[in-house]
């Protein structure tokens, strides 16, 4: 015990009982109050039937004209980030307006890569009219299959076979004449000439043997001497014949050249021609063509060579996979306006990763090792969506490695460059294709969350200026008669897109009522089209099962039910604790110091509000509030900021000129987890103040509500949760009239309460309560007036705030007294 | 052999490759090759070191001088047989990597002798089913040496050659025929070359008249009715156009080429430069 109970608690008391005649003026909210609900007669239509869908979003006007201002405005950073709530169909909304968009823009051009003479690891990109790449490419397949059967005819021909025989018999009888000039006038000097393995050599002759040398040796010198100067003679002449053979077999390869080129040229430029007449007004068309014409020429040979692979399957690969050919391949990377289709693509990539978005060059393996070439760029959704729009994923984009620096970089420079990643980032340099760049010209939109958008903002310096569009998607909208029927009509092309069986008006209005419950908000409709879309499909579901043709409001009723039921195994387990008194929560009787507090738990995308068991015990002390989850680490910043803000209610309204001699302890009874938010602030106060007042808090009451400093009980969040959460716990104790639940004045305007918890207030059994401040709660609490103060600064006596004062006043006066008391015993 | 052996319905006989030249055409190999793999028999390679060569060297003044012509030296007895060995080598090593690959029994030699006497005691020995097949590219003074080898050297019914031009091996088996009396036994031999690869048979008839040209075409296609892949051509040619008679062989693209010596086509007397300038496959020239 840390202190006595004074004389005056008997007083106290019965102050207390003759105040609670002031209790029950408090007029609990009306059923009407708690649930906004649609007249289904009211829509005007029977069936969505009767109704037109709707095509787009409802209410996102400022979303929609930013959208409409980032897609007209001519500038390459003024790119889009939508940003909204998941599944509000925002994706669906924007993909049908940049179509629309798209479609009234013109068709951007085709590109296509291709072969660089010059510099084989740096293929050209080439634009093409759109349309025409694809023409470009069939074409020169065309023409390469011509030469390959008019080339080896052309050179197998007797007109080639006769001029290329002339030239080889023009050199050969040349050598020949000069070798045999030579061999003659050899064996007419008795000179034999032979062929060694490495050149050629003389020696005298006798009857077209080459003389022993020991008959040779046998002759007078004179003769030997002649005989060896003859040779020399011819040695040197043979070796000038020799060395005119190279310089003869050089002019003889180029008249060959000559030849081969001038009779290729007329096969070459008659296969390109068509190519050439259909591409005459694109100069680069010509330009590429020109290029691989004299290429051609200079490689006709490549149609004349035997191709050891053909052989071996004895079937001739056709030419567009005949390796051979590849260099004059065009590798089409965009080919638009085909089938007809024409304006600016609108290119949704789902899987951004770096090759997916950038475009890569792939490699094949070949002998171990990893190859490539032009025919290996593979485009990325930049250049699929070139000239138009491409929509992304933000989320999925961060999670790419390299993408997105990557997508900056090529905004930024409005050119598409396709490296390898690590080439990019500089960590490798191995040789490998340097694609010519293709300019950009695209409006990226990306989709995200509001907090990866602020992430952004804050993080990436570029992002801002790359992204100046924010078409800012709300979550949900403002009832009215307006929007209430374009909410129908939503519901109406939710049918029609998943071909289901019509609404009637009492199922749309039902629906209605649970786009409300899901923007948490009485005034304002959910858009949060994937869930809406869910229960539609179910209650269709529910209905056919059923055997109707049309789903009604019990259909609507029953996949809400059923989508919960399927969810709230953890509610009926805690409801189950309860009921078991493993966790105490009273809903009757009267209790000092103690309250009912309110909680929400979410669970994925399901939620629920259940009680718990606050209490508060105060003692005298030094002036603090031990907040026991903090001490424990188990209180969020926010439960002890309420905390801390209590204190300084209590400060203001009842210590402004005595010490605050007060120790007290605030703990969630059985909480075992993380307590965070100030929603239980005002309970927690009311508990104080119930304990240093000693007049009992009903236990049939539950609240939340944070408050300020001042005693104003403001608004929190789950306030249908929590109210259903605690009338859930009561039902199952039994119903006694008089439970109730406590909430912020603020937060009458979030009440969408479940059916039965409306029913139950209208026959009386349960209520909610709408508070402003500290004093209006108490007073329901306890019965008992709060009081205000008088012009003599003293609260009425009897109140429940006079009771706090006076308590507060004796634990100061107490205190004075103890620590005069320690003093003279100290001075002793 | 060959067209004797076909005629004899007999399966012995060889194929003597005379290497007398340091750098053999690689087709006159495959050549020789392909007609052992065709009936059968074993190739003999005959490496001819001309004893010249050494007397050659055994004079002090006698230089060589390189094929570039741009140099001379002295040539030495030690440096030919060093360079003729390793040329040996060389040519024995391709020759075992082709007869290997179509299982045709190889046996290698290498003699220091007179090329024509080496060839002629080699063939002596086992006789008189013997195809000479000559590593050196035929030129157009090569008449007298292709008369010389059929007359002196008694073991050879048949001469393998390659033209300078030569570069194919693949393609129809093409049969000049220039005697009607010879057609089965030409024609059995074309039929094993044939049979290797799964290729056609042209028959040349060459007559040096229309008429001629007539009545053997008359004659043939009695003779060769029925015949699956086979197909007769003509060409008219005097003894005093080879060029003509080349032009037509050249324009049957063929994989071989089978005749025989002394008539229009390969004379026996006369210039072979219009064969050696078109010929592009091995020629099987028979007596």
């Amino acid at each position: 015990m840390f202190f006595k109970r004074s004389q005056n608690d008997a007083l106290v008391a019965k102050a207390a009982e003759t105040a609670a005649v002031a209790a029950g003026a408090a007029t609990p909210l009306t059923a009407e109050e708690l649930r906004r609900v649609v007249d289904p007669a009211s829509l005007g239509f029977a069936s969505t039937n009767d109704l037109e869908p709707i095509s787009g979003l409802i209410g996102q006007d400022r979303a929609l004209k930013a959208l409409e201002f980032g897609t007209s405005i001519k500038s390459h950073d003024y790119n889009i980030f939508v940003l909204g709530p998941p599944a509000s169909g925002k994706t669906t909304a924007v993909r049908q307006q940049l179509a629309a968009k798209a479609a009234q823009g013109p068709t951007p051009h085709d590109w296509a890569y291709v072969y660089n003479f010059d510099a084989p690891n740096r293929p050209k990109a080439l634009r093409l009219p759109h349309g025409r790449a694809k023409l470009l490419a069939q074409g020169m397949i065309g023409a390469l299959t011509e030469l390959r059967s008019v080339v080896p005819g052309v050179f197998e021909g007797d007109d080639y076979q006769a001029r290329r025989r002339a030239i080889d018999e023009a050199f050969r009888s040349s050598q020949e004449q000069a070798f045999e000039a030579v061999n003659m006038k050899a064996q007419q000097q008795n000179i034999a000439l032979l062929r060694t393995p490495t050149g050629f050599t003389m020696a005298p002759m006798h009857e077209g043997k080459v003389v022993k040398p020991e008959v040779f040796n046998a002759l007078p010198e004179n003769m030997r001497r002649e005989v060896e100067n003859k040779i020399e003679a011819l040695q040197k002449e043979l070796g000038d014949i020799l060395s005119r053979v190279p310089k003869a077999d050089k002019k003889r390869r180029a008249a060959l050249t000559e030849l081969n080129e001038e009779v290729a040229r007329i096969a070459v430029h008659e296969a390109l021609d068509e190519l050439r007449a259909a591409f005459a007004d694109v100069p680069e068309a010509i330009s590429y063509l020109d290029a691989a014409e004299a290429d051609l020429i200079s490689n006709i040979a490549l149609f004349l060579a035997n191709d050891e692979e053909n052989a071996v399957v004895r079937q001739p690969l056709d030419t567009a996979h005949d390796v051979r050919f590849r260099r004059y391949m065009v590798n089409v990377i965009t080919s638009n306006g085909d089938d007809g289709q024409t304006g600016a693509p609108v290119i949704e990539e789902i899987n951004p990763t770096y090759g997916n978005v950038v475009g890569r060059v792939e490699h094949i393996a070949q002998m171990g090792t990893l190859v490539t070439d032009f025919l290996l760029i593979k485009p990325g959704a930049l250049h699929r969506a070139n000239g138009g729009f491409l929509m992304l994923d933000v989320r999925k984009l961060l999670l790419s490695p390299f993408t997105w620096e990557a997508l900056k970089r090529a905004l930024k420079a409005q050119m598409i460059r396709i490296e390898q990643p690590m080439e990019a980032a500089g960590l490798i340099s191995t040789q490998s294709l340097d694609p010519e760049p293709i300019p950009l010209d695209v409006r990226v939109v990306l989709f995200g969350d509001r907090e990866m958008y602020y992430l952004l903002v804050a993080y990436d310096p570029d992002f801002a200026r790359l992204f100046k569009v924010q078409a800012d998607f709300d979550d949900s909208i403002a009832r009215s008669e307006e929007n209430d029927r374009a909410f129908a009509r939503l519901v109406a092309s939710i049918v029609k897109e998943h071909g289901l069986q019509p609404v009637d008006a009492s199922g749309v209005a039902r629906v209605i009522d649970e786009g409300a419950r899901l923007a948490d908000h009485r005034d304002k409709l959910s858009i949060e089209i994937g869930r809406i879309a869910d229960i539609v499909r179910e209650a269709d579901h529910w209905a056919k099962a059923a055997g109707r043709s049309v789903t009604t409001r019990d259909d609507i009723e029953r996949a809400v039910d059923e989508h919960l039921q399927r969810s709230d195994r953890l509610r009926d387990r805690s409801l189950e604790t309860f009921e078991q008194k493993i966790v105490l929560v009273d809903v009757e009787g009267s209790k000092v110091g103690q309250i009912n507090g309110l909680s929400v738990l979410q669970l994925g995308d399901f939620s629920f509000g259940r009680p718990s068991r606050i209490t508060a015990r105060v003692r005298l002390g030094s002036g603090r509030v031990t907040d026991i989850e903090r001490e424990v680490k188990l209180g969020g910043p926010l439960h002890s900021k309420g905390v801390m803000i209590l204190w300084g209610y209590l400060a203001g309204q009842f210590a402004l000129d005595v010490p605050l001699a007060l120790a007290a302890t605030l703990v969630f009874e059985q909480s075992y987890g993380g307590v965070d938010g100030d929603s239980a602030s005002s309970a927690e106060l009311y508990a104080l103040l119930s304990a240093l007042s000693e007049i009992p808090i009903k236990q049939s009451f539950a609240v939340t509500g944070s408050v300020n400093q001042l005693g104003e009980v403001q608004a929190i969040g789950g306030v249908n949760e929590k109210i259903e959460g605690f009338f859930d716990v009561c039902k199952q104790r039994g119903l006694t009239k008089a439970q109730g639940v406590l909430i912020p004045k603020a937060n009458v305007q979030h009440l969408m309460l479940r059916h039965d918890v409306v029913e139950a207030v209208k026959r009386g059994e349960f209520s909610v309560h709408a508070v402003s401040s500290i004093n209006e709660g108490i007073e329901i609490l306890t019965g008992v007036k709060a009081g205000s103060r008088g012009s003599d600064g003293r609260f009425p006596a009897g109140t429940i705030n006079r009771l706090v004062e006076d308590k507060l006043r004796s634990f100061a006066e107490r205190g004075r007294d103890f620590a005069r008391k320690n003093g003279e015993d100290a001075k002793r | 052999m060959i067209a004797h052996v076909a005629q004899a319905g007999e399966d012995r006989g060889r194929v003597v490759l005379h290497v007398c030249s340091p750098q053999p055409h690689a087709l006159a190999l495959l050549a020789a090759v392909k007609i052992a793999q065709a009936f059968q028999s074993e190739i003999e390679s005959l490496f001819v070191e001309d004893v010249q060569l050494f007397d050659c060297a055994a004079f002090g003044f006698v230089r060589e001088v390189s094929l570039s012509g741009r140099s001379s030296s002295k040539l030495s007895a030690d440096s030919v047989a060093q360079s003729l060995k390793l040329a040996a080598q060389g040519a024995r090593r391709e020759l075992e990597r082709l007869a290997r690959s179509v299982d045709v029994p190889l046996r290698t030699r290498v003699v220091r002798d007179d090329p024509m006497q080496a060839l002629r005691l080699a063939c002596s020995e086992v006789g008189p089913w013997n195809v000479v097949a000559l590593s050196e590219p035929f030129t157009g003074g090569f008449t007298p040496m292709l008369r010389t080898m059929f007359d002196a050297i008694e073991g050879t019914t048949g001469l393998i050659l390659v033209g300078p031009r030569a570069r194919r091996i693949t393609g129809p088996i093409v049969i000049a025929l220039e005697d009607m009396g010879r057609l089965p036994d030409l024609l059995r031999a074309g039929e094993r070359l044939a049979a290797l690869d799964d290729v056609g048979i042209v028959v040349l008839l060459v007559a040096p008249d229309a008429q001629r040209l007539h009545d053997m075409e008359m004659s043939a296609r009695m003779a060769l009715a029925g015949r699956e892949k086979l197909r007769i051509d003509h060409a008219i040619v005097s003894r005093e156009a080879p060029a003509v008679a080349a032009e037509a062989l050249r324009r049957q693209a063929g994989g071989f080429v089978i005749c025989q010596f002394g008539g229009a086509v390969v004379p026996d007397e006369g210039d072979l430069s219009p064969l050696a300038a078109s010929l592009e496959c091995p020629l099987l020239l028979v007596r």
